[in-house]
């Protein structure tokens, strides 16, 4: 019988670990430039819906699977945008408008489904993306199956994630990203636009957030299902604040979660000892007892869920 | 003088009590299914969505016959929640539906609580309840017959002599059909190892993927799927594995999707028995039980992927069964090691 220790030294086992992370990982980039500039999206599971939906349809219909991500990323950029127009312009409550955009994505997804695909004693589906081996690197042993053959989407998680870090902590426009978010005023009194800033941010941390949704059906299942996303949004705001805000650590986080996630089923079939509801249960409790120790300490965006209002004396 | 102020709140104070007395209207006389009444409106409630080419597709489609033969209006509630089947169902008949229908085992308990409760009114579940009140139809699966014949295909056409077995809820019907499907597994080959998981979901096709990548990372390299939507994450599985992988599947056949992972199918038929129930229920039988069992509403579909010898021995299997071959239904425990 397998063991533990053999689950953990098996490269497959990893492999998948990242398969399974990548979406949070574009998830929680997407989130935490929104958040970095000061929006509060709390609308993620819903935009991913709206993203899987997207990709599956356009993709069904087009055979085209960037015309699929392509859809994805703008639907749910547009929907990004949406949440920026309520938070910057309206000045309204980001809370309230991202519950909402949440609730009119899950609903809008299943309506798009139903309207274009209908119903059908064959489930439509689509190819899965292939798995692209860097030359070179990917027929290394062990570590070219482990990291050096995945999609396209795994590289672009990997890849945002190293980019997001260098332009949010090593450039200009990622510093005025960052001031936005600590103290708008400080940014405006320079001449430059919070409402740009903020809007930017939202439409790429968009863009993000429906190359996530559209992982899901695209490199993982080849359909589309209702409740697919299954509460993935959720735990990508949750790395957002493992990760305290930096996009390296977050993503670490979405590795961990990935790992806890592939154990808890590994685990369900070395033994049937521990109840199955238990270990469905091991990762949000392993995300609640990690949040809890991580985030003391952690700050969050001074002026996250703020609207900024250039009149106003506070 | 009369202000603005005070006319608005003159109106409130109107609307308040126009709206308390609609609601008292409704609360005292509300429509109640009256004994004797014709039975015009049939409900049916499904715990997912009827686009899921499975379970729910094929309630809704002999929904939609019912309502073309004997003319009945017809409605349907998709993705009900347990906890919320019971408002729901509370709904149809107060509206006047004196058929309801519920299209899943798990809403069994509310069956239970409602068929006292309505005595004019006759209710349809699909589960293996027993001792159901009088005004109830229930339409039995014999999974465990049905899932016999797939534990031989797998047992025979397994090269690893490793087989996985994948469903969703731990429901009674997909235990016994486990429970079946291990037994066949012993009793034909009986050095294969057999490994079970429940992903908590029916239609949920990543989760799927993700269990069935793990049993096949662990050498299985045949799949027994009790799944409905989530059967689609398997294959993608199935299709991923670097070495060949076979899967079963039920309710409808989806080989078409992936020829090359697929062995077969054991397809569900649930247009006959919702049919042959309201019939019963029009002229007046409102109560009882209907088998669908291999060979009544029950098929297995082309065995794909395998050997002749193979294909002929599961199929003597299958009507073995369809001829009364006992097989133990035990629906309380996992006999699995």
């Amino acid at each position: 019988m397998e063991t533990l220790l053999a689950v953990l030294a098996d490269v497959q086992f990893w492999r998948l670990v990242l398969v399974m992370a990548a979406p949070l990982m574009l998830a929680a980039l997407g989130e935490l430039l929104m958040e970095r500039s000061g929006i509060l999206n709390v609308a993620i599971e819903g935009m991913m819906a709206v993203g899987a939906v997207l990709a599956f349809v356009v993709t069904f219909r087009s055979q085209s699977f960037l015309a699929g991500i392509g859809a994805a990323m703008l639907g749910a950029a547009v929907m990004a945008a949406l949440l920026a127009w309520y938070a910057v312009t309206q000045r309204a409550s980001q809370l309230t408008a991202g519950l909402a955009l949440f609730i009119l994505g899950l609903g809008l997804a299943s309506l798009i489904y139903r309207v274009s695909i209908g119903i059908r004693l064959t489930p439509p589906r689509v190819p899965t993306l292939p798995p692209v081996a860097i030359p070179g690197l990917g027929e290394l042993p062990l570590l070219g199956e482990l990291l050096f053959r995945h999609t396209a989407l795994v590289y672009a998680a990997v890849g945002l994630t190293l980019l997001a870090s260098l332009g949010l902590f090593r450039t200009p426009l990622g510093l005025r990203v960052r001031a936005t978010g600590e103290n708008p005023r400080a940014v405006d009194v320079l001449g430059v636009s919070v409402a740009g800033i903020r809007y930017g941010a939202a439409v790429v941390g968009g863009l993000c957030i429906g190359a996530a949704g559209a992982y899901l059906p695209l490199a993982i299942t080849g359909t589309f299902s209702e409740g697919m996303v299954g509460g993935r949004g959720w735990i990508a705001l949750m790395l957002v604040i493992f990760g305290r805000w930096t996009p390296g650590p977050a993503c670490l986080g979405g590795l961990l979660f990935a790992t806890v996630e592939a154990l808890e089923i590994r685990i369900g079939i070395l033994t049937k000892v521990i109840p199955p509801q238990f270990l469905s249960m091991l990762p949000y409790l392993f995300a609640i007892v990690v949040l809890v120790r991580i985030t003391q300490g952690a700050q969050a965006p001074r002026a996250l869920g703020v609207p900024y209002h250039r009149e106003s004396r506070t | 003088m009369r202000t603005a102020r005070t006319c608005r709140r003159e109106l409130l104070v109107a609307v308040l009590v126009a709206c308390l007395g609609a609601l008292a209207g409704g609360l005292a006389a509300p429509p109640a299914v009256t004994a004797g009444a014709a039975p015009g409106k049939m409900g049916m409630i499904m715990p997912g969505t009827i686009q899921d080419s499975d379970f729910n597709t094929l309630g809704y489609l002999a929904l939609q016959q019912i309502q073309k033969q004997h003319g009945l209006a017809v409605s349907h509630s998709e993705q009900v929640a347990v906890a919320d089947a019971e408002r729901v169902a509370r709904e149809y008949l107060g509206s006047g539906y004196s058929i309801i229908a519920f299209h899943g085992a798990q809403y069994l308990t509310m069956v239970q609580k409602l068929a006292p409760q309505f005595p004019s009114a006759s209710f349809i579940i699909v589960s293996q309840g027993r001792g159901l009140p009088a005004n109830v139809w229930n339409i039995t699966r014999k999974f465990h017959e049905g899932f016999y014949p797939l534990g031989v295909l797998a047992a025979r056409a397994t090269k690893s002599d490793k087989i996985g077995y994948i469903s969703g809820i731990r429901l009674p019907d997909f235990i016994a059909s486990l429970n079946a499907a291990y037994e066949a597994v012993k009793q034909t080959n009986p050095k294969a190892q057999f490994v079970y998981a429940f992903t908590g979901d029916q239609n949920e096709p990543v989760k799927a993927r993700q269990t069935a990548e793990a049993q096949i990372a662990t050498g299985v390299d045949v799949i027994i799927s009790s799944l409905n939507l989530g059967i689609l994450g398997v294959v993608e599985a199935a299709r991923g594995a670097r070495t060949p992988v076979y899967v079963t599947s039920f309710y409808t056949d989806k080989s078409a999707m992936a020829p090359k992972v697929y062995l077969t199918s054991l397809v569900l038929d649930f247009g006959t028995p919702y049919a042959a129930i309201v019939d019963h229920i029009l002229k007046g039988q409102r109560g009882g039980n209907y088998d669908m069992r291999p060979g009544s509403g029950m098929e297995l579909a082309t065995i794909l992927n395998t050997s002749p010898e193979v294909v002929k021995q599961v199929q003597a299997v299958f009507q073995e069964v369809v001829r009364g071959k006992a097989v133990p239904e035990i629906l309380d425990r996992i006999v699995v090691p």
